[in-house]
């Protein structure tokens, strides 16, 4: 297997289930029709309501959408299961429920006037749904906080190269969102200076280090330019030795080290192969609360000032690497053979051990740990609101919703190529993969070196412009939800100080995989409700709900076993461990709670979307049209 | 014939690849503008012709002196007040990318 078969298999897929499969769903099914006017045309507010250009919009929702989630999923699934079974589900996910679940959450709001899913949801099920979707909202958001903090602070104190693009990201960040919308520049030129600017202070990062080949010795961190005064910081942290130890049963956490030629892990400062232990020191600590006083910004400057530019240059960044990444795997077959072969194991077992006895059984467990490049709960969220609003035709939903899916898709596939090329997994597989890319197709005029520090960097500007966004909606969540019973909620202060302390906990105390794959459950589990949403709709005006309702019911009962599952292991390898730090424990029985609400979540949707079922489609009233219409 | 054809299929490629380069880069900051213009004539509206939605809070005399100005905007405005929200309607830019 090499990198231009990936290629092909994702070009054929895509082309197939596009064309005679999502075509024909559109068509039969939804009945798209081009003269039926959308809620853009109807209620145009100068605003929301706007009717838009599909292809402006194609490339509005793929931005939109395309982020962190299809790269980090991959590299932790081709860790535990191998390539293949990753490969699999990213493409049968994909075809039959990814799109799917985008596309028909668009539809449903184009065709009850531009209602947003919780809406939708209080009218066909039942109004307590609509809390329900909030609970799964903050705890969604509680876990990918966790998951993309936790990763993002071993990457930082284990790379002493990273930290300087990330300083100079938030400058450029404020710089950018100043002359955009105060200086009213020209976009092109700014884009230009921020995006050069940020990739040149990543690059800069490994600058006088020395690297060998299989990092034997390991860099030379302290010669660096950048890097040696980062190590510097570190070192006077960490005098004292590590605060505490935690275990990862499944060896997925950044900072457990890849298996050498002998099959063996060796030793590094954060772990101990014997015991399993990864040491948690204080600059890691510090490293958290580095980027949460980052997130508070993102959270709390307005939005155009810091977190909309600063994702902004994250999306460019990720584009110019995933793309150059892109080119390197289609010409490594040919002109570096070597580069190109996969060298992670195919296959792992359908019920790879663990040496501490945690459950990872490929169903359930690998369908939420690829959560957002196969599906995912979110995109229905943003494009009932963001996308459904701006379509100017219903046909133009099916290129819009299900392209953008599509081509999302593509992040996950690329990123299992950089993963897979590497022979290890992880973030820092993903990082070297990225750099050989870089390194074929830049004809070698990119060290691998500098590429791999390109990709450690890339890595967590595009996580991190994620979690920026994250806190921003939790400290809204917190508002809307909480507000009511304590008015503090509704200070963003409160709220933003409030969320950042639960992530920290979760994080400190936490396993990274745990709680990536909780997000995983709760995301999917957000889009088997989007689905049960539509399949209730079309019930309702009488079409077949078949290509929505049996990938609802699959995603529903996957999320609830994987949700149990997780519960299970985190009691059985961290509460009833031997040794267990006392806070690795509370996080433990903090995240079963979690996993435990979210099942409780899911079953008392089941039982009022059990009732709307058997409610006779005619007892489902249309919606009014808005208030304030003419 | 077929030139011309080819060309005019060149140029649809060509604009199809400028507005989905402008829908990744540029739409996001237009919308954003669009609606922070949109909620400070929001209030400009209310103060002029607040009684239209039930909120007199302002003497006719003046609400009449500003009409001809405001008339233009008094249907998307009235479309956008009086729009029920959830709260994600309000927040759609913060649920970018997760």
């Amino acid at each position: 297997m090499n990198s231009l078969w990936v290629v092909v298999i994702g070009a054929v897929v895509i082309y197939l289930a596009y064309n005679f499969y999502a075509r024909r769903i559109d068509r039969v099914v939804i009945a798209s029709d081009p003269n039926r006017a959308t809620p853009a045309t109807m209620y145009m507010d100068g605003a929301d309501f706007m009717p838009t250009s599909r292809f402006v919009l194609y490339g509005y929702h793929f931005k939109s959408i395309a982020a962190a989630g299809p790269i980090v999923g991959v590299i932790t699934a081709a860790n535990l299961w191998g390539w293949l079974p990753s490969i699999v589900w990213l493409m049968v996910g994909v075809t039959f429920i990814g799109w799917a679940s985008d596309y028909s959450a668009i539809m449903m709001a184009v065709r009850n006037d531009g209602n947003s899913l919780s809406a939708i949801a209080h009218r066909l099920i039942s109004p307590r749904t609509r809390t329900i979707l909030f609970v799964f909202i903050f705890f969604y958001l509680l876990l990918i906080g966790g998951a993309f903090v936790g990763i993002m602070a071993a990457i930082l104190d284990a790379r002493p190269d990273v930290p300087f693009g990330i300083v100079v990201l938030a400058i450029m960040g404020v710089v950018g969102g100043w002359l955009i919308y105060r200086r009213r520049a020209d976009l092109i030129m700014v884009t230009l200076l921020i995006v050069v600017v940020t990739l040149a202070a990543m690059a800069l990062g490994p600058l006088g280090v020395k690297f060998s080949p299989n990092n034997q010795p390991p860099p030379t961190w302290s010669t660096g330019v950048v890097s040696g005064p980062v190590l510097g910081i570190n070192n006077a942290l960490n005098g004292g030795g590590p605060i505490y130890s935690v275990v990862d049963p499944t060896n997925a956490d950044p900072r457990v080290p890849p298996s050498g030629p002998d099959g063996k892990r060796p030793q590094t400062k954060a772990y101990n192969p014997a015991t399993g232990a990864i040491n948690v020191f204080p600059s890691f600590l510090f490293w958290c609360l580095f980027l949460l006083v980052f997130a508070y910004l993102g959270t709390n400057l307005a939005i155009w000032r810091f977190a909309q530019p600063v994702n902004y240059i994250g999306f460019w960044i990720m584009a110019l690497t995933i793309g150059l990444s892109a080119i390197g795997a289609i010409l490594a077959p040919f002109t570096n053979p070597g580069v190109a072969t996969f060298q992670v194991q195919a296959i792992t077992g359908f019920a790879p051990t663990q040496a501490t006895g945690a459950i990872q059984w490929l169903w359930p467990m690998l369908f939420v740990t690829i959560a957002c490049g196969a599906i995912s709960g979110w995109h229905a969220l943003f494009g009932s609101v963001g996308t459904a609003r701006q379509l100017e035709y219903e046909t133009d939903a099916l290129p819009v919703g299900g392209g953008g899916m599509f081509s999302e898709n593509t992040l996950g596939l690329l990123s299992l190529t950089a993963v897979a090329i590497t022979g290890a997994a992880g973030a820092g597989a993903f990082a070297g993969g990225v750099g050989k890319l870089l390194n074929v197709a830049t004809f070698g005029a990119l060290p691998v070196a500098f590429g791999t520090a390109l990709g450690f960097g890339s890595f967590v500007v595009i996580v991190l412009t994620v979690v920026q966004l994250v806190f921003r909606v939790m400290r809204v969540t917190l508002g809307e939800w909480l507000g009511e019973w304590w008015v503090g909620f509704k200070n963003q202060h409160v709220s933003s100080v409030f969320g950042s302390i639960l992530v920290l906990a979760l994080v400190l105390s936490g396993t990274w995989v745990y709680l990536w794959q909780l997000f995983g459950a709760s995301n999917q589990l957000l889009a088997a409700l989007s689905l049960l949403l539509v399949t209730l709709w079309l019930r309702s005006a009488g079409r077949n709900p078949a290509f929505a309702g049996i990938p609802m019911v699959f995603m529903y009962v996957t999320t609830v076993a994987a949700s149990l599952i997780t519960a299970y292991n985190l009691y059985a390898t961290i509460v009833t461990r031997a040794g267990s730090a006392a806070i690795s424990v509370i996080g433990a029985w903090a995240m079963i709670i979690v996993a435990l609400l979210l099942v409780a979540a899911a079953l008392l949707i089941a039982w009022d979307a059990w009732k709307a079922w058997t409610r006779r489609p005619a007892e489902v009233q249309p919606q009014p049209a808005p208030a304030g219409g003419d | 014939m077929n030139e011309r054809a080819a060309n005019g299929r060149r140029a649809s490629v060509l604009a199809g690849l400028r507005e989905f380069l402008y829908g990744m880069t540029g739409h996001e900051f237009a919308r954003h503008a669009v609606a922070t213009r949109a909620s400070l004539e929001t209030l400009f509206m209310v103060t002029c012709v607040g009684d239209m939605i039930g909120l007199p809070v302002m003497p006719p005399y003046y609400s009449l002196r500003l009409l001809p100005f405001v008339v233009p905007e008094i249907a998307t405005w009235k479309r956008r007040v009086l729009r029920e929200r959830q709260f994600s309607d309000e927040h759609d830019f913060e649920l970018h990318g997760v």
